[in-house]
């Protein structure tokens, strides 16, 4: 242990400078993959704390009524539950420190808040006897508009049903409790939320292993020298990943405490119409606990896996051979999977397509390596200047390694190429009416009628007709909730909605996929280009000793530097473009609309921002090159 | 510690005049005066850390001496720019280290072509100038192979085909032959003297074995920064 530190201190500037990027890699890392964990936490305590709105049929002795329905103010959703003791056994929902009696209101805090702030005769109005505020327990997320009435167990509200037409209707139902389950919608963006997972956290371990493997790559000819003065493979291998677990756990803690910094900032990002609770985003000390041991262990097996090949020969990595030839047969399970693609329509299941979304990723993962190969290969061939056949050479020797640097932007390119074009953009907010609210009636002359007193006496310039079994009412915008809020109770358990309200919720998840989306695709390319940034320094580190001794010899620094470059930018503009491609592929069966512009600029952005960035980052090696082949005395230390 | 001798016999190719060099505190060179006649090979020994490699390094241009003057043919080289200095180390001089100095992933050929393409010479003529190097070292057939593939002794000898490939007129070696044995060390040497000698450049050559320095028709020893004596060798 004691020379593990030694080794660790030990390793000089340029040692320092390698834990040092293997510290930052961790960090981000850590901080990401537990973002990752805690937005699925957050989602499911979002379900779970929505269930007890979406009630569950009683099978044995009911011991309350409930009911629900959506009501509207502005363009934010109210969420209106109506509920009915069937006796003293009934326990309160979540969030209530009792049962509502008969005629008492409860309001979340947001719509407290905002039924004082508005005009009486916009909001308040509609809520008689508000008697308390709902706690935390009881709403989705922080801003939610939430009122509980109750009602006499007879009163219209909990009898009549209510035809569930609308999205949040649900008729009257008898429970044993207010337990409930969690809405399909819920659960729909607990899905949605697992995909995004996956689609960060696979990249992530692809950069996790990069960092892993730039603390061995540093210590390669070390380990190898102390092999050859007689320390066993199993003291190297011991030293090693003792030192790489050290560094690890460091970053993981570091990592931790940057992401509990960035919880507050999280919690604003908007999603299901509202920001998060704190505690959403705060990861259990479970989840701390997991990541902190998992982090270190990751690196350290990362770390055994890189040093197999040095401890295998004392030479290490000073016997390289030509690499045996990878085969196609990576290229036909990538176009076996493609072939599956068009047979999925948008009627497919949620998990088929993940499936299938998965098996493309890590096909196009397995085909990387093969096709920077090739790559590698006809640039050689085709070089004329010393720099494009060194880059050349060098994605044949280690097409893994190249594609370690270009696999984050490619396999966001995937991600980029796949959302942008599903993200239907504005294509279906077309213009619906929004002056006009229909309120769905058992009998519609007499509900006109007094439709128009109500309005009348509200001092709301209207007209009302009836349509089948609709009381249709024309008003101003201006005075659309004032005409909802004399309106409200007109018809027991039913609220009067427009045209816009009613397509208010796939606004709404058109919304959240595309802030999934830009979440998604911002941490895959932080991880992408920081990924990049390391797996470049860390090829320059690599390979010191022999750049320093070309430069001696009176190479230019530019003409490395020039291979440096190519080195990433060949397969990045090749594989980016070839993963885009894919990934665009992948979506097509499900479009819902057209391409739309704002995908195409999305994509765009993401494409430009992507490759910057990974020049960008592949550009701050150039001083580590100059660092380390200025060197006069170049040894393998 | 200035320059005692400021005219430069024509048949000198490189000459140095009171090389001086420290690092801190440590004086690796202190006033050393060298020249080297035109395919002359000359051996530098002397102990280790007693400034063989500074002196290297300071004749061939890698580094500025502080005090003292490198003449390459008459020219002064040590206060050129860097990159003048740069570009002369990859026309006029050879460069054979002790190992690491192939790159990898290159086969053989092209790793011997390369001086030669960083010259603006095409690469099929490259290859083929360079392929030439390859029998008269005992090297045929291996010209596809990668630096991995090859023993000590060949790659050595490959580095030495890349240090010769351009014509140089000073061919620089530190220690070739340190990381081989003996025999193979030995071997390597004579193939590197007689191919400097046959292109008609100068070699200087670091050594810390007497027998390898017995190839070459000088020794200098290197004591503590200074230039001890110089004895010609049968
Ligand atoms: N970059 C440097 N920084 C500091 N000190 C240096 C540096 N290079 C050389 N030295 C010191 O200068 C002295 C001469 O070093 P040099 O490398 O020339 O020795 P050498 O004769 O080549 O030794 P060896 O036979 O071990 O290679 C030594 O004391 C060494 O420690
Ligand atoms: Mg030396």
């Amino acid at each position: 242990m004691s020379l593990t530190w030694r080794l660790l201190r030990g390793g000089g500037r340029r040692g320092m400078l390698s834990t040092w990027l293997t510290l930052g890699a961790v960090v981000i890392s850590t901080g990401l993959l537990l973002f990752a964990v805690s937005a699925n936490v957050a989602f499911s305590g979002r379900a779970d704390r929505g269930a007890w709105r979406n009630p569950v049929q009683a099978t044995g002795q009911p011991v309350a009524i409930e009911a629900g329905r959506i009501d509207y103010v502005g363009d934010r959703q109210i969420t209106v539950v109506d509920l009915a003791s069937l006796g003293p056994k009934a326990q309160p929902p979540p969030g209530m420190a009792r049962f509502p009696a008969p005629g008492e209101t409860w309001l979340s805090p947001a719509l407290a808040e905002l039924a004082r702030k508005l005009p009486g005769d916009q909001l308040a109005g509609r809520f008689s006897d508000v008697t308390g505020v709902l706690g935390e327990a009881a709403l989705v997320h922080p801003e939610e508009l939430v009122a509980v009435v109750g009602h006499e167990r007879d009163a219209p509200a909990m009898t009549v049903s209510r035809g569930d037409s609308l999205r949040g209707d649900i008729s009257p139902t008898k429970v044993d409790s207010l337990a409930g389950v969690p809405s399909e919608d819920a659960e729909g963006y607990r899905i949605l939320a697992l995909i995004a997972s996956v689609l960060m956290v696979v990249p992530l371990l692809v950069f996790g292993g990069a960092a892993a493997r730039l603390t061995v790559a540093r210590r390669d000819q070390r380990l190898a020298a102390l092999r050859l003065v007689g320390a066993t493979p199993g003291q190297v291998v011991r030293m090693t990943v003792a030192e790489a677990m050290i560094v690890a756990f460091a970053g993981a803690v570091l990592g931790t405490v940057l992401y509990g910094l960035a919880v507050p900032l999280l919690t604003r990002i908007r999603i299901g119409g509202g920001p998060w609770f704190a505690s959403d985003l705060l990861p259990g000390p479970l989840v701390v606990l997991g990541v902190l041991v998992a982090v270190p262990v990751l690196v350290g097996l990362s770390a055994v896996v890189g040093l197999r090949r040095v401890v295998v020969s004392p030479l290490g990595v000073a016997k390289r051979e030509t690499p045996p030839g990878m085969r196609a047969v990576r290229l036909v399970a990538l176009l076996a999977v493609l072939a599956v693609v068009p047979m999925l329509g948008t009627s497919a299941s949620v998990g088929v397509v993940a499936v299938v979304l998965g098996l493309a990723f890590l096909c196009i993962n397995l085909v990387g390596p093969w096709a920077v190969g090739l790559i590698g290969r006809i640039t050689a061939k085709r070089a004329k200047r010393p720099a494009k056949l060194l880059a050349g050479r060098r994605l044949m020797d280690d097409p893994r390694s190249a594609w370690r640097t270009v696999s984050g932007v490619a396999l966001t390119g995937f991600v980029a190429g796949f959302l942008g074009l599903l993200s239907p953009g504005d294509a279906l907010a077309g213009h619906v009416a929004s002056e006009q609210l229909r309120l769905t009636a058992p009998n519609t002359a007499a509900v006109a009628d007094q439709a128009r007193e109500r309005l009348a006496k509200a001092g709301v310039k209207a007209t009302v007709k009836t349509e089948k079994n609709l009381v249709v009412t024309d008003v101003r915008t201006a005075d659309l909730d004032r005409a909802r809020t004399a309106l409200d109770g007109l018809v027991p358990g039913r609220s009067a909605t427009s045209e816009a309200d009613d397509q208010r919720f796939t606004g709404q998840l058109l919304d959240d996929i595309a802030t999934g989306t830009i979440v998604v695709l911002s941490v895959s390319f932080l991880v992408a280009i920081a990924s990049s940034g390391i797996t470049a320094a860390s090829s320059v580190l690599d390979r010191r000793q022999t750049y320093a001794l070309l430069r001696l010899a009176g190479t230019p620094l530019e003409v490395l530097d020039r291979a440096r470059r190519s080195e990433t930018l060949i397969p990045l503009v090749v594989m980016g473009g070839g993963s885009i491609a894919v990934g665009v592929f992948c979506a097509s069966p499900f479009m819902m609309t057209s391409p739309n512009v704002s995908g195409a600029i999305m994509l765009a952005v993401c494409v430009v921002v992507g490759f910057a960035g990974v020049v960008g980052a592949g550009a701050l090696s150039r001083p580590l090159l100059r660092a380390v082949t200025d060197d006069p005395a170049p040894r393998p230390d | 510690m200035a320059p005692r001798d400021k005219v430069v016999p024509m048949n000198d190719v490189l000459a140095g005049h009171g090389l001086a060099k420290s690092f801190g505190q440590t004086v690796a060179l202190n006033g050393v005066d060298i020249s080297i006649r035109a395919g002359e090979a000359v051996a530098i020994m002397g102990p280790s850390g007693s400034g063989k490699s500074t002196l290297l390094h300071c004749l061939a241009g890698i580094m500025k001496p502080d005090a003292g003057e490198v003449h390459l043919l008459g020219r002064r080289i040590d206060s050129m720019k860097e990159r003048e200095r740069s570009a002369l180390r990859r026309t006029r001089f050879g460069f054979v280290f002790q190992f690491g100095q192939l790159l990898p992933e290159l086969p053989a050929e092209e790793n011997v072509a390369l001086p030669l393409m960083l010259g603006n010479v095409s690469r099929p003529d490259a290859v083929r100038q360079a392929r030439q190097w390859f029998v008269p070292l005992g090297l045929g057939g291996m010209e596809g192979r990668r630096p991995g593939e090859l023993s000590g002794g060949q790659a050595q000898r490959v580095a030495i085909a890349r240090a010769l490939v351009t014509k140089p007129a000073v061919v620089f070696a530190d220690e070739p032959t340190g990381a081989l044995d003996q025999s193979t060390g030995h071997e390597t040497m004579r193939l590197l003297v007689e191919a400097t000698k046959h292109n008609g450049a100068s070699l200087i050559v670091v050594t810390h074995d007497p027998g390898v320095a017995g190839w070459c028709d000088r020794t200098v020893e290197v004591r503590d920064g200074n230039l001890l004596h110089s004895a010609v060798s049968q």
